[in-house]
């Protein structure tokens, strides 16, 4: 049974590509081609969905797959493709409605329209994929095409910019993982020295770790780390980051947050690996000082945005800071709530997106001056921003609260420098979001400005969303906290 | 086996061809002649793994030698050239930050630091001194290749950076450890995915956005306007 879970992954993306790349026929009208083609994706992320929940309540956590070469599946794979699937399956619904508003305003061609969908199917079973492999090598090449479908989904949208802006995010992307593969042949290498043949699996390397070298292990560590810190968009290799979430799509962007996943996952990883090599002290620093790097900067960009997606994208790259901190304190209950921290990020910037998308229909802008009436206009999008910027920088009651405080007063006792810092940060991004949000829901305007109507199913996710977003504030399963607990035993925090 | 001596001498030999390579392509303005570099250097490292093969028997060496001799000096640079006839462009005239004269300065320094670096590690890491240096001007390479993505200002001879990087992987590789062969494998196929895309996009940026995505959807594939 076990070794069907890729095949189960796998057949519904490649039948839906399969279909739509080789049978697909135009309809009468866009609109209706729309309709058909994002019932596929809604089933595929569904199917999807269906199968994480299968994984995290009925699965014999973990999973061998095929011998253990190369899939694998422990409770932390699990947990991220759950995330996955859930951040997935609600873009999808969004989508529907959203997709339709693009090629209505002529945003989107209908020529790209399929290869459009099929794309973002294919990211998911990617990103999948990328958390099972238990090969590391394999993981690069999940992050590769990723990055390339990424691309590829940027430059769906009618503007030239947009060309522009995923060739950067190719050509930083793809030239920092060129040095992660660097770290892959000196690990691998490493490998060789204690067992025949080498290996680069994580099981393998997680049992091995205490007989190698540990600065060698960190050295290798560097080179790796600067192609996932590409990947999840720290400091120095951000910049990607606000050009590409500003010119993508709502949806494309909302997804994005996954990828940064990924990057961080991939960190996390070999982190556990370090660790147990004894190199934990060293690695330690240099994470808290990445991180700390990383939320020092996006803090202070985060003040002077006049964009909301660019508002957004920095406070992205503020949150994965935070949980570079976080990963860096090295003590299990800053891991739970890194983990937990990662989870609301996800649904928060969801949430966030959904809203800014709508903006973005309503005043054909992403700039904040160009918000009028917000209230009277789109209330729900007004209110699901207000909701998510209040939850994204912490505001008591909303998950992300619980995760940073805690966060924060772990720090308290490991490095206080550290924890004064970013406590500093922590009041400087709220400062941002508050200020933001009062100049752009503030503009006087006395023109009369036609509502864009907002279909009722684009409606429904976001809703969802902030339900799931206000429940996770108030109540952690017991389910949840058992998986957090059980990533800690297995990376030997 | 070859007498070590020999092995040696060509080992070396090659090493000098390939900085040669690295170092035209650094300076060259002309995007024609930046492509035959490459497939030249992509050559010299198949000669390299073929010789690896002959010193040490390992089956692998072969036949990364023959994917690189069909990919990377046959396939990409044709599919490149290809791409130029269609492209108004033929020069990439500009230099950021670097000339081409500080440029082969700087390289040569990255050097001296990465052999230093590397040099800490070189009892656990490598065979010998032949094998440290193959290590040194692999990572020297990615780094070369580093710097003409950041100081060119044309998508094609970005690309051109890009692919010197990961020639640059390749060399480190050969002289510390084999990769699987099914990792070479899916690495090539990454690799020529990138290059496909990032090539349709450099097409994007001059010309319509109707027709960039024509050709987006057809995966660059058919070259008409």
């Amino acid at each position: 049974m076990e070794n069907w879970i890729p095949v189960l992954f796998a057949a519904p993306t490649l039948l839906i590509i399969g279909i739509l790349l080789s049978f697909w026929k135009s309809k009468q009208t866009d609109q209706a081609d729309n309709c058909s083609l994002s019932l596929f994706t809604i089933i595929h992320t569904v199917i999807y969905f269906g199968i994480s929940l299968w994984l995290i309540f009925a699965a014999d956590l973990p999973i061998t797959l095929f011998d253990n070469e190369y899939f694998y599946i422990d409770a932390l794979s699990g947990y991220e493709i759950l995330i996955t699937t859930i951040v997935f399956l609600l873009v999808s619904l969004y989508g529907r409605g959203y997709v339709s508003g693009l090629i209505k305003a002529g945003d989107l061609d209908a020529i790209v329209l399929k290869f459009f969908y099929a794309a973002f199917c294919l990211l998911e079973l990617l990103l999948v994929f990328g958390f099972m492999s238990n090969n590391i090598a394999l993981l690069w090449i999940f992050i590769e095409l990723s990055t390339i479908i990424t691309a590829f989904l940027i430059v769906t949208l009618n503007a030239r910019e947009n060309i522009l802006a995923a060739l950067k995010y190719i050509f930083i992307a793809s030239t920092a993982m060129i040095f992660g593969f660097i770290g892959i042949i000196i690990l691998f290498t490493l490998s060789q020295k204690v067992i025949d043949g080498g290996s680069l699996n994580w099981t393998t390397l997680m049992d091995i770790a205490h007989s190698v070298d540990p600065s060698i292990l960190s050295f290798a560590f560097i080179f790796l780390f600067i192609g996932f810190a590409a990947k999840s968009g720290l400091v120095p290799f951000h910049t990607w980051i606000p050009i590409a979430y500003a010119r993508a799509p709502s949806i494309v962007a909302a997804v994005s947050g996954i990828v940064l996943n990924l990057g961080v996952y991939g960190i996390l990883r070999l982190y556990a690996i370090g660790n147990l090599a004894g190199a934990g002290e060293f690695l330690k620093n240099f994470l808290l000082v990445i991180g700390l790097l990383t939320v020092i900067i996006a803090a202070f960009s985060i003040l002077a945005r006049t964009n909301t997606k660019k508002l957004l994208a920095f406070s992205s790259i503020e949150s994965m800071g935070f949980m570079i901190v976080s990963i860096g304190i090295g003590a299990p209950v800053a891991l739970f709530w890194m983990l937990f921290f990662q989870f609301t990020h996800s649904l928060v910037k969801t949430l966030l997106f959904f809203c800014a998308g709508i903006f973005r229909r309503q005043y054909k802008s992403n700039k904040f001056d160009m918000i009028k009436k917000p209230f009277q206009l789109q209330p729900l999008a007004s209110w699901g921003l207000i909701l998510g910027g209040a939850a994204i920088i912490g505001t008591p009651l909303f998950p992300i609260f619980l995760a940073k405080w805690n966060i924060l007063s772990v720090l308290v006792s490991a490095s206080f420098p550290a924890f004064v810092v970013l406590l500093v940060c922590f009041l400087l991004v709220a400062v941002g979001f508050v200020l933001f949000f009062i100049r752009a829901f503030n503009q006087k305007t006395e023109e009369e400005i036609q509502p864009y109507q907002v279909p009722s199913n684009m409606k429904v996710p976001i809703v969802i969303t902030i339900c799931l977003i206000i429940a996770m504030g108030l109540y952690i399963p017991s389910w949840l906290n058992n998986i957090l607990l059980d990533i800690s035993g297995i990376l030997g925090f | 086996m070859i007498d070590t001596l020999i092995f040696n001498d060509i080992v070396r030999g090659l090493f000098v061809f390939v900085l040669g390579t690295a170092v035209l392509i650094i300076t060259q303005r002309s995007l024609t002649s930046l492509f035959k570099i490459y497939a030249i250097q992509s050559f010299i490292l198949a000669i390299m793994a073929v010789v690896l093969f002959i010193d040490t028997g390992t089956l692998n060496l072969l036949f990364i030698a023959l994917l690189t001799l069909i990919v990377k000096t046959v396939f990409i640079p044709l599919f490149l050239h290809k791409s130029l006839k269609k492209m108004a462009v033929k020069r990439d005239i500009q230099f950021y930050y670097l000339t081409p004269a500080s440029s082969i300065i700087i390289s040569a320094l990255l050097m001296f630091t990465v052999y230093f670096v590397f040099k800490n590690f070189a009892a656990t890491l490598f065979e010998d001194s032949l094998f440290l240096l193959g290590g040194v001007i692999g990572v020297s390479l990615v780094m070369m290749g580093m710097m003409i993505i950041f100081s060119r200002k044309k998508i094609l001879t970005k690309i051109t950076g890009y692919l010197t990087m990961e020639n640059g992987v390749l060399l480190f590789s050969l002289f510390m450890a084999e990769m699987p062969f099914i990792i070479e494998l899916l690495v090539m196929i990454d690799l020529f995915i990138v290059i496909l895309i990032s090539t349709v996009m450099a097409f994007g940026i001059d010309s319509s956005i109707e027709s960039f995505h024509r050709r987006l959807v057809k995966f660059g594939l058919e070259f008409e306007d």
